[in-house]
């Protein structure tokens, strides 16, 4: 396909998020396909690269990137509501972003380039689901809900059940991405950024690790990481986890901790890198993880 | 679809289909060729414009999602009698050579400067980094919106 063709693709646009619910109910109803266009930054890629639409076969694009209601960023109690459709620039500059998820806007930082933050949002980075999604694995590290809503209402996914293998999830055809809900952490949790990739902007990372952590007297009592490009899916990293919450820090030692990430993933060797270099980083940023919590490793 | 903007600070009507590209209507039925397209698909920012006041890519926005929408392209910037600091120390400090990303880079310069006075090289750097160039090294348009800062700050603003 030729971004030529993209003349003939049906455009409309979503009015509020009711109609937009019953519209793409009637669509999924009728099995015809459609996509839901945010910022573009992923769909306009791959138009460019597919081969062009059977005639009659186009999606119909339904613009929501206007939808007042994903573009909310909202604080209630201990639980912050981020839209989907908030752009990685806004989150950058959001002081409810910035105050209470500073994980967010360190990652959001490190996606693309400043005109792709302007427009990339985290509902699209969700809805792809590319295992290299930095806001993925952001948002993972806060152990975040995913609240979807179709005509049959609204549903909350937690993260842990989102992705079940390459580009596959829970949330049904009909269900649209409205927000992502974080538990806060509260102010004295640690959180932790670092993306791995050839250069810092305009990279998909070899491996990015977000995690999010409360101490008490030495002993983790939250723990939540999100790990990209280094599985099928945003790596949970259960047994690390599970070793941070259940071993005081300062008994946390090197080898123990390698082999918790050996057990929790398998890396493959692609275009970006080999898997056998990605194992080696992935140890290597959950070792300065470890270490930022005050573990000896 | 009939959709009505603000380009460049005047109102714009143009019937075109929805999905095209901004690029495409902006270099075509509206005649402004000052955009250039080098990759897409989003890498390379020598589309770039602003929308509603933000840095974009006009290669990955559809013009059905423009209605309403307030766009700036580097003809908006300044005329060639009243050029702005940025456009004049790129001519100054060697910022342009063959010249097909300056459009991009002026774009994203200029909304650097009006967001941040006296930006620091590394946020120079950050601004540009999805703006390509394959002849200056970069060194050269650094200085050139280091530059612009100054002249800015110093009165030297049109
Ligand atoms: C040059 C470049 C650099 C990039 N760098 C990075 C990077 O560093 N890190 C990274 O993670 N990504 C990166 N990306 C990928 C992309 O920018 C992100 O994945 C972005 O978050 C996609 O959001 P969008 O709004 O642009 O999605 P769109 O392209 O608008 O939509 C993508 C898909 O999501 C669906 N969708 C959108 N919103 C919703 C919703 N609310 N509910 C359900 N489905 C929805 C659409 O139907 C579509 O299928 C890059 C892309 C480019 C072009
Ligand atoms: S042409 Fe738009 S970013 Fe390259
Ligand atoms: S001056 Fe030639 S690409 Fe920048």
């Amino acid at each position: 396909m030729t971004i030529a063709d993209l003349a003939s693709v049906p455009f409309e646009r979503a009015g509020d998020l009711a109609s937009l619910c019953a519209r793409v109910g009637e669509l999924a109803d009728s099995e015809q396909p459609f996509v839901l266009l945010a910022g573009g930054t992923d769909w306009m890629v791959e138009q460019e690269l597919r081969k062009p639409f059977a005639a009659g076969a186009e999606p119909r694009v339904i613009d929501v990137s206007r939808l007042d209601k994903l573009r909310e960023i909202r604080l209630e109690g201990n639980v912050l509501s981020i839209g989907a459709g908030v752009t990685y620039w806004e989150m950058r500059n959001s002081p409810e972003v910035r105050a209470h998820a500073p994980l967010l806007e360190r990652m959001a930082r490190d996606v693309g380039a400043i005109q792709i933050q302007a427009r990339g949002t985290l509902g699209g980075n969700l809805a792809t689901g590319s295992p290299a999604a930095d806001g993925v694995a952001a948002v993972a590290a806060y152990d975040a809900i995913l609240v979807v809503q179709s005509r049959r209402g609204v549903r909350r996914i937690p993260m842990s059940e989102l992705q079940t293998g390459y580009k596959a999830s829970t949330r049904e055809g009909d269900e649209i991405f409205v927000a992502v809900e974080i538990l806060l952490p509260g102010p004295d949790a640690r959180w932790y950024w670092r993306k791995v990739g050839t250069r810092r902007a305009q990279a998909i990372s070899k491996v990015a690790l977000g995690g999010v952590a409360r101490v008490e007297a030495g002993q983790v009592v939250r723990c939540g990481l999100g790990m990209a490009s280094v599985a099928p899916v945003t790596a949970l990293l259960p047994r690390t986890r599970e070793l941070f919450l259940s071993t005081k820090l300062e008994k946390i030692g090197p080898v123990q901790l390698d082999k918790a990430v050996d057990s929790d993933i398998s890396p493959i060797d692609d275009v970006r890198s080999t898997g056998e270099y990605r194992l080696h980083v992935a140890k290597s940023v959950v070792r300065d993880f470890a270490r930022a919590l005050g573990a000896r490793v | 679809m009939l959709i009505r903007l603000k380009l460049n600070g005047q109102l714009r009507e143009v019937d075109t289909a929805p999905m095209r590209r901004l690029l495409d209507v902006l270099r075509e039925e509206l005649e402004l060729t000052g955009t250039k397209e080098g990759c897409g698909e989003g890498e390379c920012g020598t589309c770039t414009v602003l929308l509603d006041g933000e840095v974009v890519n006009a290669c990955m926005v559809v013009i059905g999602q423009c209605d309403g929408r307030d766009v700036v392209t580097v003809e908006g910037l300044g005329s060639e009698a009243h050029l702005l600091p940025i456009q004049k120390t790129f001519v100054t400090e060697g910022g342009a050579q063959c010249g097909i990303c300056t459009p991009g880079m002026l774009i994203s310069a200029e909304a650097l400067l009006r967001r941040n006075a006296s930006p620091t090289d590394e946020q120079i750097r950050e601004a540009l980094a999805g703006n390509l160039c394959r002849c200056t090294g970069y060194e050269r348009i650094v200085a050139s919106v280091r530059a612009a800062a100054l002249a800015r700050s110093s009165g030297g603003a049109s």
